[in-house]
């Protein structure tokens, strides 16, 4: 009877183990200090160096200070197209995260951040925000949901200055019309075996980079009507320009490598690693280039974009900060708070800036890559002599695109189902890239019904 | 449980009484340890298997984004999957995978299998290198292969082929390559399994049938015709369909390899369910999803049905 | 089971090919070079790959980028499987796995052994109904599962509170194997009763009947269950991927991928090696239980 008493009793506790024990991990919602506000924000990419957290935990420690009836968590995070929406409705996300562009319509028509229009005055400059880029984060009620608050870009050209030299180029005088990328592509191909021009095909990144190239070319991927009713334009002739373009580079100079698999990350990689002559992407990556592939900061070259044709424009990007839908008024006003402090504290005064730029100093990440205005052009210059001893790019390796990029055109991501847009144009790339018979009507106007469809149940 | 009819009252009075009475006996009878024991596998399969079940059959018709309440709207998704244009090229795709893999993937084992159950000394060692594979963890034998499918003259493959003057080949980067690439990596991550399977039931042969084949004057290939095959039947039956089954779920391959590409010559069934329910379009379209993944289950099982009626009666 | 195998010995001695076939030159000779073939083709085709992916541990990566199959042309670099272990984190994903594959493995065994005693050897009166439930999941392929069980792990029914991002939310659905509970199951129910009902005549109760008579009999089984488990855990990706969103707790099969576009090829080849040498040691070591595990898997699924 005692050994039957004892299996009981160990058969019991395992069994309880399976149904109890696993609600401890999850239940961590412990007050600690009561009467404080428990906020939740995105901290540093996983992985960031010890000296980094230790940054951020100061300026926590200093949020904290001047705000004690608040209390900060930062919860690593690192923000994927193709994991986001799990997260989202997972409800794994803390109460203020990170958004792109892109997404920002999507989720407000969604209901599934919150409504700031009302705090709007709470922040830097009263709310004073670069229309231009503020209009990301805004519903199609004119309501500001999100936040510009970082990473604000424009794509730009970048170029290998070492293949360039090989090919017989002048690295100073990258090219300034596509006819001039293709040759230059052509003439590093020829010179050195590897692909002179690369571009993203999957993850979307195709959509994407296809709808630069359209841009460039004074095209558009939706027009929108005055009730805000949005048409796909994805056959348009500026995007089937860009198409034959790269059908010629690829069909007729195989001046493009062998591998047309390359997303955001990847091309990064083999641009690093000196497999590419040129690509486009946001202006930023040199970040990613340097951080996290290694490459040489001496062959790197940034150009615009060419731009060619009337209404002709750069596509712009950049991070939206958001609150989570689910904020009560209280968490709502905190996020706020924190986001003014955290994302934009920098541009308002030069102790802020340097608290930032020193973080990103101490976590190895390179200062003074080329931003674009979140508030006035004033404010940003201001940030950028705060900023200024800071700087270890090679600034002059990137003037052919700091030169030029104020007096172009910023043209927004197509405003409805941005992903969807691009998730339909990737295989058109992709077969252009891949199929030497490849049609390129027959698959945009394939791809543009599939847009539409997408768009229309996105706007019922 | 009001009980107020009569003669139900009198059996609840009766059964009141004798309560304590049938829990000891109950108790004494192991009852309760038996219900401990069961415990475990009512929580685990209750919370993680029938509840998921019963889920996913409501939720196909149901538009769900987990934010807002769901709704029922009848038979919506299934009707904005079919009208999906990927629909048919993932259907297209899955069976052409399917098929690709019963072509490579099945007279392969089958092969190695019979030739290596005529291997005396070394067949530990054989069986050792054929299970090899199976072993390295499949995400890694992805990753492996994606980098020897390079498709510059210098990747992996093409310098191995470009020395008995094959290629460049574009491996993954051309529709019509792409898919025989990710069935000759998935058939190199599971062929070994096959084969032991085989290899177990080909030993367990009974020696007496090939010494009466003997008798009758049948020689090796005879003997394999005759006797070994048959004997292997039921065993080849059975991995067929297991394996039809599990092509028809393909998703890590061209997850990992292609992404669905290039121009979705790769996007299978799987990989919809997995773009509809958690891929870049930020409508988290749980419901599609479901609608599709019933599709799927129920189309496998009326298959399967079919299957086993018609093999039936060869199998034994 | 070992005695059995010995005394069917000399029935396996022998294959499709008879002995008096076997002295026939030209039978030998092609049995011969058909042996030789094959095992040229096993090494070339199962271990070439592995041997490649160990030579690009160590191959510096503008070597393995330019010229991939020549020999340390610039030398060996070492420094490819430190950097890998420590810089992108593999020690770190290299532990979260083997909690996550030892957690899965211990539900997995936890739910198949006390149910298969439940099924087999107790069955109380709601054993057949139980049993039929769970038969029934064997034919739900689990494609059906991903999505509501995703919904169930971030809602779990009684608990509510999201299983996301906690290592339950791997190890209890691999609880859930139909397949584990019906091999234990009807292994139990191969083992003879007169000893269930001697051990019961000495006075054991239900729970030391389990643990001393039921259990160690079953070793055999419990080793093919356990390795499988141990390797499905090992081997599983879209799951974790689903529900491990957390960097820090996510096992290898889940990071690799992701790292794979911040690492430099040399040493994601050098993580990829690392990642592959755990589950073959443990296979070289465990070879028996794996092959006839295999084996049987085979035959108890037909």
């Amino acid at each position: 009877m005692k050994t039957y008493i004892k299996g009981l009793a160990v058969v019991g506790a395992l069994s309880l183990a399976v149904s109890f024990a696993a609600c401890s991990p999850a239940n961590n919602d412990d007050p600690g200090d009561s009467g404080k506000l428990n906020l939740t924000v995105v901290g540093l990419l996983p992985g960031s160096t010890e000296e980094a957290y230790a940054r951020l935990a100061e300026q926590v420690a200093d949020f904290e200070k001047s705000n004690p009836d608040i209390k900060v968590t930062t919860v690593d995070y690192e923000w994927k197209a193709t994991t986001f929406a799990a997260d989202l409705a997972g409800g794994t996300l803390p109460d203020v995260f990170e958004i792109p562009f892109t997404d920002g319509k999507t989720l407000i028509a969604n209901n599934q951040i919150a409504n700031v229009n009302d705090l709007l005055a709470e922040f830097p400059y009263k709310g004073a925000f670069n229309e231009g880029v503020l209009q990301y984060g805004k519903g199609s009620d004119g309501q500001v949901y999100a936040i510009p608050a970082k990473s604000i870009y424009g794509v730009g050209l970048h170029y290998n200055r070492d293949l360039f030299t090989q090919a017989g180029l002048d690295p100073d005088q990258p090219p300034a019309t596509w006819d001039e990328v293709r040759t230059a592509a052509k003439a590093i191909s020829d010179a050195t075996g590897v692909a002179g021009f690369c571009q993203m095909a999957q993850s979307n990144t195709g959509g994407w980079q296809i709808t630069v190239d359209t841009y460039a070319r004074g095209g558009r991927m939706e027009t929108v009507d005055a009730d805000g009713k949005a048409t796909a334009t994805l056959d348009n002739d500026a995007t089937k320009a860009s198409l034959e373009f790269l059908k010629e580079l690829r069909w007729t100079d195989n001046s493009m490598g062998a591998n047309f698999t390359y997303d955001w990350g990847s091309i990064n990689q083999a641009f690093a690693a000196g497999q590419c002559g040129m690509y486009t992407s946001g202006q930023d990556v040199y970040v990613n280039l340097v951080d996290a592939n290694g490459m040489s900061p001496d062959i790197y070259g940034l150009a615009m974009v060419p731009l060619e044709g009337a209404d002709s424009g750069v596509l712009g990007g950049g991070t939206l900060a958001a609150i989570s839908v689910n904020a009560d008024d209280a968490t709502k006003a905190a996020a706020v708070k924190w986001i003014s402090y955290f994302y934009l504290g920098r541009y308002v005064d030069q102790a802020g800036a340097v608290a930032y730029t020193e973080i990103a100093v101490a976590n190895g990440t390179p200062v003074g890559v080329p931003e674009l205005p979140i508030f006035s052009d004033a404010a940003l210059k201001d940030y950028q002599t705060w900023i200024e001893p800071y700087i270890n790019v090679p600034v002059d390796q990137m003037t052919p695109f700091t030169s030029q990029i104020g007096s172009a055109k910023l043209v927004n991501e197509p405003p409805v189902s941005t992903q969807d847009v691009y998730a339909a144009l990737d295989p058109v790339v992709q077969a252009v890239l891949t199929d030497q018979n490849a049609d390129i009507d027959a698959l945009l106007a394939e791809a543009n019904v599939a847009a539409q469809r997408e768009i229309d149940r996105a706007q019922s | 449980m009001k009980r107020s009819e009569q003669p139900v009252r009198d059996a609840a009075t009766v059964s009141q009484t004798r309560l304590p009475e049938r829990f000891k006996l109950w108790f004494r009878k192991g009852g309760l340890s038996a219900l401990l024991f069961a415990l475990p596998i009512i929580v685990v399969f209750g919370g993680f298997s029938w509840w998921p079940i019963l889920r996913a059959m409501v939720m196909a018709f149901q538009d769900t984004n987990l934010i807002g309440d769901a709704t029922w709207v009848g038979l919506d998704n299934f009707r904005w999957v079919l009208t999906d244009p990927d629909f048919p090229k993932a259907l297209r795709n899955t069976g052409y995978f399917a098929l690709l893999a019963l072509i490579i993937g099945f007279p392969i084992p089958l092969i190695g299998a019979v030739l290596m159950s005529e291997v005396k000394k070394l067949r530990g060692l054989f069986s050792v290198l054929a299970y090899l594979p199976v072993v390295i963890p499949p995400v890694v034998s992805v990753l492996l292969w994606k980098f020897f499918y390079d498709g510059a003259r210098t990747g992996v493959f093409n310098t191995l082929l470009g020395h008995i003057g094959l290629g460049p080949f574009p491996w993954l980067n051309d529709k019509h390559w792409a898919m025989p690439s990710l069935v000759l990596a998935a058939t190199w991550a599971g062929a070994g399994a096959t084969v032991i399977i085989y290899l177990a039931a080909l030993i367990s042969v009974p020696a007496e049938l090939y010494e009466a084949a003997e008798l009758d004057g049948a020689g090796i290939w005879r003997k394999i015709w005759h006797v070994t095959l048959p004997k292997l039947r039921g065993v080849l039956f059975i991995t067929l369909i297991l394996q039809i089954i599990a092509t028809a779920q393909v998703f890590l391959e061209p997850y990992l390899f292609t992404g669905g590409g290039p121009n979705k010559a790769t996007l299978t069934i799987l990989l919809m369910i997995y773009n509809y329910a958690f891929g870049a379009s930020l409508g988290a379209d749980y419901g599609p999803a479901t609608a599709l993944s019933l599709m799927l289950a129920v189309f496998l099982a009326i298959f399967s049905l079919i299957y086993f009626r018609l093999t039936r009666g060869w199998s034994q | 089971m070992k005695r059995s195998t010995k005394s069917s010995k000399p029935a396996l001695e022998r294959g499709i090919v008879s002995a008096y076939e076997r002295r026939q030159t030209g039978t030998r000779i092609s049995v011969g070079a058909i042996n030789v073939f094959l095992f040229l083709f096993l090494m070339l085709a199962c271990l070439g790959p592995m041997y490649l992916l160990i030579k690009f541990a160590i191959t510096p990566t503008q070597d393995i980028i330019r010229t991939p199959l020549a020999m340390f042309p610039n030398g060996v670099e070492w420094s490819n499987l430190s950097r890998a272990w420590t810089e992108v984190r593999v020690s770190r994903y290299f532990m979260n796995t083997i909690l996550i594959a030892s957690g899965s493995w211990f539900f997995q065994l936890l739910v198949a052994t006390t149910g298969g005693y439940v099924l087999s050897v107790l069955r109380p009166k709601y054993a057949s109904i139980l049993n039929a439930l769970v038969i029934c999941t064997l034919f739900v392929p689990s494609v059906v599962l991903l999505v509501p069980l995703y919904l169930t792990i971030l809602n779990p029914p009684v608990i509510n509170t999201s299983l996301v991002n906690t290592v339950w939310a791997v190890w209890l659905p691999a609880g859930a194997s139909a397949f584990n509970v019906v091999i234990v199951t009807r292994f139990f129910d191969s083992l003879p009763r007169e000893i269930f009902e001697a051990a019961r005549v000495d006075g054991a109760g239900p729970f030391t009947l389990f643990w001393r008579v039921v259990l160690p009999m079953s070793k055999p089984i419990l080793g093919v269950v356990s390795v499988f488990a141990f390797i499905a855990a090992w081997k599983d990706f879209l799951w974790p991927m689903l529900v491990l969103k957390d960097p820090m707790i996510q096992p290898l099969s889940v990071r690799l991928p992701a790292i794979q576009a911040q690492t430099e090829l040399g040493v994601f080849l050098a993580a990829l090696a690392i990642s592959t040498a755990v589950p073959v040691v443990f296979f070289l070591v465990f070879q028996k239980l794996f092959l006839s595990g295999a084996g049987l898997g085979g035959a108890l699924k037909g």
